[in-house]
């Protein structure tokens, strides 16, 4: 079924859409209120209406998140939410809240950044309880039962999420990248009930030993589906990533609180580092180094978006570190929906060539 | 701090400094002014400004070891780290000094040579290009013991302050102050609090001095009293003619920017307003025929600040208030001894790039009705996203409400490789005719 395809189903079922920007947001406090966050990174469209509100030179997540919009293709939603990634995610709150005149109501999650200090946990606390409050506005009260159901489910689809990421670290999961992409960012819009299920059913059909080819790491935003393809085409295997959409969105531990809150706090504080959240350069370093040590992998491929602030800061710095490693390099300037062209597809293969 | 450091430092300070002034005023050759020049009297304040950021920037050659050092972001709580006595230097303003001297591609080429991205800020290029080689218009910048850093501007800071803080092993600070989707509210007020007071044993540790509320809170009375001043000096350009333009006031704000919190930037102010208000007694303008009054908005094209100014002054059009050059005035009001803490959390956090774009939006009707606005041009800067983003919907807002005629203009604050002579040219004659049919 098509993503499309299956919102309205949910629709129709009585459960509520809401859109969602990149990248850190309470999800488990939208399911609890039967409503489902759907994830807006790459939506497949041609910008064409977007540029008479931006710039040239903003990012095509942005871009293509507004076009969506303009397009009427998300009519069906109950609400927005803009959680504070960059200035671009920003303004375009704004933007969407103010000028379009949209009757779609759009809410804005503000997450503290690092260096953490003693107040940062209480803020980030009254700032889900904040979000919750707004969208009790639009919907109901929040049922407390539910809300620790949900986030004992989010945790439950965390723990698979990082079963599937050791299994493919380990060469135990027989799927090609695309394939498993493909059921990862699944997260980004299914119920969490489907979701879980479904992630069990891949789970269960893909363990075995994967074929032998070599290995590389994942940095940037997002996975690309033609680099994905061209990489399984090539017998690459991704065996591990950091990328914004995916495993810098996985705590490294789960919370143990009691209080459901007290327990999305603590996994907010558990994310892997990252630019979005002030994280200290070294502290990404480590923790993709962690994953070279960890791994089988020779090569890094950094799928950059151009314009992207947050990423682009600091990949000069994690270059360094991974040349330093002896680890092969390869930097994408990449949109989304981007084709692959031929130069960027030789690349691509030139690299691989120098891994083999 | 090492005693020889510090005598070095105040020997400059109370000698060198004032004999180097002495001899760049001596040797500054006076040009006669133009009789077909369309700018009125050059002002008086001019020279002494130039005194007053020279001095900075040559102090700063000795500030290190004989003062705590520190690199600060343009919107960050100053106020808290002079109650330290830091030394205290400003990328951003740096950034443009080079903008201005037309050494961004320069710098901002080194920066890249190194890895950066072309399409990153370029007031952080430059200043990565300068943390990379060393160079500097200024003769020599003092290395950071400190990082200060506010993400109230824009969140470029944050990315660009943590390379600094990884490449310099100094740490780090941010002022991390929630964005105004909405109005601010109490929790954001607390969070803000709590930071500034737990960054205080950090600034013991790395200034070595203690902290003492009464000098913060006098810190914090001088800083109001100098962006009220600055706010004054804004006001003035209400008046017609307006004796200053808004690219006399791009140069001007540098001591609000960098000296905010010092005596020497309220003594400045207040000369500088005192000469204003003379020049509007005698009817002087900045420019003899203020025929049009436009409204900037956005950070100044630093290496076009001269032919802009001639430009427009030609045609008798004079830019007489910027959403820039208001920001350091816009909150001062919320400044309050009484609650230095709190006050300096409601100042910082409400600055024009941490609100909506609606708030920018009163902000300028207001200022176009208050400073009987003719005209707007809108710089799109390709390093300033948050000033950026949106700004295609306020002019079209704007036009259909004020019916105001306006340009934008593709270009970038301190990097010329992104800026288009012929393009830029072509809209603003198109710009030109429609503000001369307007009437």
């Amino acid at each position: 079924m098509t993503r499309s395809a299956y919102l309205r189903r949910q629709k129709e079922m009585g459960r509520r859409l809401f859109g969602v920007f990149p990248a850190q947001y309470p999800r488990e406090i939208f399911w609890a209120m039967n409503a489902i966050p759907v994830e807006i990174w790459d939506p497949p469209l041609e910008t064409v209406n977007a540029n008479a509100h931006l710039q040239p030179y903003i990012c095509s997540v942005v871009r293509s998140g507004l076009e969506l919009i303009l397009q009427g293709k998300a009519r069906m939603l109950d609400g927005f939410l803009f959680p504070h990634t960059c200035d671009s995610i920003q303004n375009l709150a704004s933007i969407v809240n103010d000028y379009l005149g949209l009757e779609i109501p759009c809410c804005f999650f503000y997450h503290p950044k690092a260096p953490f200090g003693k107040g940062s946990r209480d803020y980030y606390l009254s700032q889900l309880k904040s979000l919750t409050g707004e969208l009790e506005k639009l919907f109901e009260p929040v049922d407390p039962h539910e809300l620790k159901r949900r986030v004992g489910q989010g945790m439950d689809m965390q723990k698979r999420l990082a079963d599937a990421y050791e299994l493919r670290r380990m060469g135990a999961l027989a799927v090609s990248n695309t394939s498993f992409y493909r059921n990862v960012r699944l997260a980004e819009y299914l119920h969490p009930d489907d979701f879980v299920s479904g992630f069990e059913t891949f789970l269960a059909v893909s363990k075995g030993e994967n074929s032998k080819g070599p290995a590389i790491i994942l940095s940037g935003i997002l996975p690309h589906p033609e680099i994905l393809h061209l990489l399984d085409q090539q017998g690459v295997r991704v065996v591990d990533d950091d990328l914004l959409n995916c495993n810098r969105r996985m705590p490294l531990t789960l919370g143990r609180a009691q209080d459901p809150y007290e327990i999305l706090v603590e996994n907010y504080f558990a994310m892997p580092p990252c630019p979005t959240r002030g994280s200290p350069i070294q502290d990404r370093i480590d923790f993709m180094m962690d994953k070279v040590r960890k791994s089988d992998a020779q090569g890094i491929i950094f799928c950059g978006i151009k314009f992207c602030e947050p990423e682009w800061f600091d990949v000069p710095q994690m270059v360094a570190a991974a040349k330093d490693a002896g680890m092969k390099i390869l930097l994408l300037d990449l949109e989304v929906n981007q084709p692959l062209s031929g130069q960027l597809a030789t690349r691509v293969e030139a690299f691989v060539e120098m891994l083999t | 701090m090492p005693l020889a450091k510090r005598l070095s430092y105040h020997v400059m300070k109370d000698l060198g400094a004032p004999l180097v002034m002495g001899l760049a005023a001596k040797s500054k050759k006076k040009r006669p002014a133009s009789t077909r020049s369309p700018f009125g009297p050059r002002l008086k304040c001019a020279v002494r400004l130039k005194e007053i950021m020279t001095r900075h920037y040559f102090l700063a050659r000795y500030a290190k070891g004989a003062k705590p050092v520190a690199w600060v972001t343009s919107g960050a709580p100053v106020e808290l780290l002079r109650a330290f006595d830091f030394y205290t230097i400003y990328p951003e303003n740096h950034g443009a000094l080079c903008g201005a001297q037309r050494l961004g591609p320069e710098y901002c080429g080194i920066a890249e040579d190194h890895g950066y991205h072309q399409d990153l800020c370029s007031y952080a290029r430059i200043d990565l290009g300068h943390a990379l080689s060393g160079k500097t218009p200024v003769g020599k910048l003092p290395q950071p013991d400190l990082l200060f850093a506010s993400n109230n501007i824009c969140q470029t800071v944050l990315y660009w302050y943590r390379v600094l803080a990884h490449r310099l092993k100094v740490p780090l600070l941010l002022f991390d102050t929630p964005y105004n989707f909405k109005d601010i509210r109490r929790e954001d007020i607390h969070y803000m609090v709590d930071q500034l007071k737990e960054m205080i044993p950090v600034l013991e540790e790395v200034s070595g001095n203690d902290f003492n509320e009464e000098t913060f809170s006098r810190v914090i009375h001088s800083a109001k009293d100098a962006s009220l001043a600055w706010g004054q000096i804004l006001e003035t350009m209400q008046h017609k003619p307006a004796p200053m333009t808004i690219f006399d006031a791009f140069v001007h704000l540098a001591p609000i920017v960098s000296l905010r919190g010092l005596p020497v930037a309220l003594e400045y102010y207040q000369t500088l307003l005192a000469e204003l208000r003379d020049r509007i007694d005698q009817g002087i303008g900045a420019i003899r025929d203020e025929r049009k009054r436009l409204m900037w908005d956005n950070i100044a094209i630093w290496y076009k600040v001269r032919d802009f100014s001639n430009l427009f002054a030609e045609r008798g059009m004079n830019f007489v208030t910027a959403t820039y050059t208001n920001a350091w005035a816009e909150t001062s009001s919320h400044m309050d001894v009484e609650k230095p803490f709190e006050s300096m959390a409601r100042t910082y956090a409400q600055v024009i790039l941490n609100n909506s774009l609606n708030h920018r939006l009163e902000l300028m009707e207001r200022l176009i009705k208050d400073y009987q606005v003719d005209g707007l041009v809108i710089h799109s800067a390709r390093s300033c996203k948050p000033y950026s983003v949106g700004q295609y919907d306020l002019r079209r807002i704007l036009m259909d409400r004020l019916e105001i005629p306006s340009v934008i203009i593709e270009a970038d604050i301190t990097d010329f490789r992104a800026f288009s002579e012929e393009q830029t040219r072509t809209r603003l004659e198109a710009f030109f005719e429609t503000l001369e049919a307007s009437f």
